[in-house]
């Protein structure tokens, strides 16, 4: 019995200072999957986003003076999951970050009504770009679109395009059809052959058709736009098939680490574009290692810490930490409510110098935003695997701004049009 | 004591053969829809409308319609997310086409085309039953997805393959899309599935339910009474299609707001499949009882933690209940194998002769 009531007065206790604490706090919930079939791509990028905000909370007591009281809302990624935990976290939150194109598409209509920012750094929907159409949702550094452009642009480089033949292996999936329309206007520009070969959701793990497809239409490139299992299945495939690597290239989520590791030596030369990268020697990550990680704070693994993904979560963090910082600074108040954080994550000017400051160097490339430019651009690298961990492989490549975002507008138009009345940011004059 | 009938006499066949011979019954459903069209609008939030109230009611229809076809009629089927895809996509041509259509009227008429595809995919089952059956539904539920996604008419060429639904007015009221009030959306799908409900209720105690309980308990006995099998299955694919498909209209349309043609996929028939287990074959009540602990309980023991103040990660939370909800599953099927309706029942019973045990 008195374990009972000790039990009981400790859960007591617990709840009172569960509740001080959210009562303060700058509430940015992040819909995380670390179960269900994506969880191990998942894993690395939700500790890295956390480690980011940890690090901040114990480092600089918070953002402005204020926590930040990031929480987890699992989804294993599923849409069904996604939306109940934005229901559940809208009332409070400043921010929600959907972490699926699904839960993305799903949550996009809601934003004008519910005026919460979405923050999708490099994933949800390519025309989010254009901020007057989508006054509420955001994809910097850089949509995908800009990532297929980098591919091509470096292809470029390699040699010219035309008469060529590209496959695109994508998964079929509103994330992997999501480059389409670019490449398809591409491909007419630059005279190559674009050859879409769509990879269902339940034939990730085996791609022996389309690979079989591949190996008879000899494409002169693969790009792949891959997700979670997909991507080891289509590695490993690609290596049986002895498909000469270095004219492989995938998108940013199909970078991860640990895909490569499987085939490791002979994954060589496979190359993936990137808008982030991990640097050892940032300060950054000095700071994780000593506030979060020495502390025990932190739910990451030793060999995850270097990973791409990783620091990609902690760029992440540190984009949405940097636009409460500017709302801050602009709205005068360390509280900052979702309309002021949208103000911040619009006007973000992530210069070189900036990012020194907040001890990023070398790990995300220079951006800026603005009200009509929600994507910032910024260009990418592309990684190759070395056959040990990624390296870069290309200096910063900036993407075809003229052609994307004439591509942005008019989608974005479709869109507006499909779900009027559809508010539009009429203020801004950029 | 609460359900004593003593003294309650029928004088007349129509008083006997009433929907609820016994007062209790009518006035527990009376304090039901009380609840359900008064009290929970008045009360509850936008986190209960949208995780609990709708999807329930929805989960729920969607389960009335495959009870139609499994439970009485005996037609065993994998292919309900197909249909109810059907549903949907339907119901999104029409109002993409006719932009003027009462959304309602959309949704109930988007059924007629699940129905459609529902007899088409039935007609193996007059040559073929059981398990074979359901490898037959199963080929609708491989080909329909197949379809949704390779028919680029049918999402209107989007470029994301995702059909999103629009604003959509009744009456000056937004009642679909991003700009609908969640409580709007709820009285419509709770006016959907009451009228759906009072339908099959009828349907199934009729003529028709009749000979599909027959076709179900013995398809050469029932032949041999002079039931039409082909007529009695067939109709049986028909009317179950059509809930099916009013369901799906009303899943994507009145909650998701988007869907992607994987959406439709074998899990969603699956747990459409485990709901009329769990809530009891050849019942309407089941359904209802199976959405609530399928559909609602994940969704409560997920803010539990939260509400007591337990600080365990949102990933724990996750594994714990699908843990408990898989344990909870086990434990209702083996105190009960006929699914909650029948435990229900069997407590009304107890009930009508308590205190005393015979």
């Amino acid at each position: 019995m008195k374990h009972v009531a000790k039990l009981a007065a400790a859960a007591a206790l617990g709840a009172l200072m569960g509740s001080t604490a959210l009562a303060e706090g700058l509430y940015t919930p992040n819909l995380a999957y670390r179960t269900g079939p994506f969880a191990a791509t998942g894993i690395p990028l939700m500790n890295g986003q956390a480690d980011y905000m940890a690090m901040l909370n114990a480092r600089d007591g918070g953002i402005g003076g204020v926590m930040v009281d990031f929480e987890e809302c699992e989804t294993g990624y599923s849409t069904e999951k996604g939306v109940e935990c934005y229901e559940k976290t809208k009332g409070k939150a400043i921010v929600t970050q959907p972490w699926s194109t699904g839960i993305t598409l799903q949550v996009l209509p809601k934003t004008n009504v519910d005026e919460i920012p979405i923050l999708a750094p490099g994933y949800g929907f390519s025309p989010m770009a254009d901020g007057k159409v989508f006054q509420w949702a955001f994809n910097a550094p850089l949509s995908y679109w800009d990532g297929a452009s980098i591919i091509l642009k470096f292809l470029q480089d390699q040699g010219d395009l035309s008469g060529k033949k590209v496959a695109f292996l994508h998964l079929d999936h509103p994330f992997g059809k999501e480059p389409l329309p670019y490449l398809e206007t591409k491909a007419e520009a630059l005279g190559f052959e674009l050859l879409p070969i769509p990879v269902g959701l339940k034939e990730m793990q085996n791609q022996s058709a389309q690979w079989l497809q591949i190996r008879r239409e000899r494409p002169d490139y693969v790009i792949m736009w891959g997700w979670g299992a997909m991507n080891a299945g289509a590695i490993t495939e690609a290596v049986k098939t002895k498909f000469p690597m270095e004219n492989m290239l995938g998108v940013w989520w199909s970078g991860h680490d640990a895909d490569l590791d499987i085939v490791g030596e002979e994954g060589k030369g496979y190359k993936s574009v990137s808008w982030s990268f991990p640097n050892p020697d940032a300060p950054v990550m000095a700071d994780v290692k000593q506030h979060v990680i020495d502390a025990g704070k932190s739910q990451a693994s030793a060999d995850e810490l270097d990973g791409v993904f990783y620091s990609r979560g902690l760029v992440i963090s540190a984009i949405l930490a940097e636009g409460i910082h500017v709302a801050q600074e602009h709205f005068d108040k360390a509280e900052i409510s979702p309309s002021d954080l949208r103000w911040g994550l619009e006007n973000l000017d992530m210069s070189e110098a900036r990012l020194d400051e907040l001890g990023l160097t070398g790990m995300v490339p220079p951006f800026s935003t603005s009200c009509s430019n929600h994507a910032g651009h910024s260009g990418g690298w592309i990684l190759e695997w070395d056959g040990a961990k990624f390296v870069k492989a290309s200096d910063l490549i900036m993407p075809d701004s003229e052609a994307i975002s004439e591509l942005e507008l008019s989608r974005a138009k479709e869109y507006a049009e499909a779900n009027a009345p559809w508010p539009v940011n009429e203020d801004c004059k950029m | 004591m609460l359900y004593r009938t003593a003294g309650q006499f029928k004088t007349s066949y129509q008083a006997d053969q009433a929907l609820f011979p016994v007062r209790q019954d009518a006035v527990l459903l009376g304090v039901v829809l009380l609840f359900a069209w008064v009290i929970f609008p008045l009360t509850a939030s936008e986190f209960a409308f949208q995780t609990l109230l709708i999807p329930i009611l929805i989960y729920s229809l969607a389960a009335l319609g495959l009870n139609l076809l499994t439970g009485y009629a005996g037609q065993l089927s994998l292919g309900t997310a197909a249909f109810m895809g059907v549903g949907a996509y339907a119901c999104y041509k029409l109002v993409t086409l006719m932009p003027w259509l009462n959304p309602v009227v959309a949704i109930l008429f988007s059924g007629a085309f699940s129905a459609g595809v529902g007899v088409a995919f039935g007609i193996p089952s007059l040559r073929i039953k059981g398990f074979y059956l359901a490898i037959a539904t199963l080929a609708a539920q491989f080909f329909l997805v197949w379809l949704f996604e390779k028919w680029g008419w049918l999402y209107n060429y989007n470029a994301s393959g995702a059909i999103q639904v629009p604003n959509l007015e009744m009456f000056g009221v937004y009642v679909a899309g991003p700009q609908a009030s969640s409580v709007v959306q709820y009285f419509v799908v709770l006016a959907v599935v009451t009228l759906m409900t009072l339908v099959c209720i009828n349907l199934t105690r009729g003529n028709l339910g009749r000979s599909w309980k027959a076709t179900r308990d013995m398809d050469i006995a029932a032949e041999l009474i002079g039931i039409n099998l082909m007529r009695s299955k067939l109709t049986a694919f028909a009317v179950s299609s059509y809930v099916v498909g009013v369901a799906g209209a009303l899943f994507v349309f009145m909650w998701r707001g988007a869907a992607e043609p994987n959406l439709f996929d074998i899990p969603l028939s699956f747990r459409i499949l485990f709901i009329a287990i769990i809530g009891g074959l050849g019942s309407i009540l089941g359904n209802y009882l199976g959405a609530i602990l399928i559909v609602g309980l994940p969704v409560l023991l997920n803010t539990l933690p939260e509400a007591l103040g337990l600080p365990i990660s949102s990933a724990t939370v996750e594994h714990l209940n699908i843990m408990i909800v898989g344990s909870l599953i086990v434990f209702f099927l083996i105190i009960e194998p006929h699914g909650l309706a029948r435990l229900w029942a069997l407590i009304r019973e107890k009930l009508i002769i308590w205190p005393f045990p015979h």
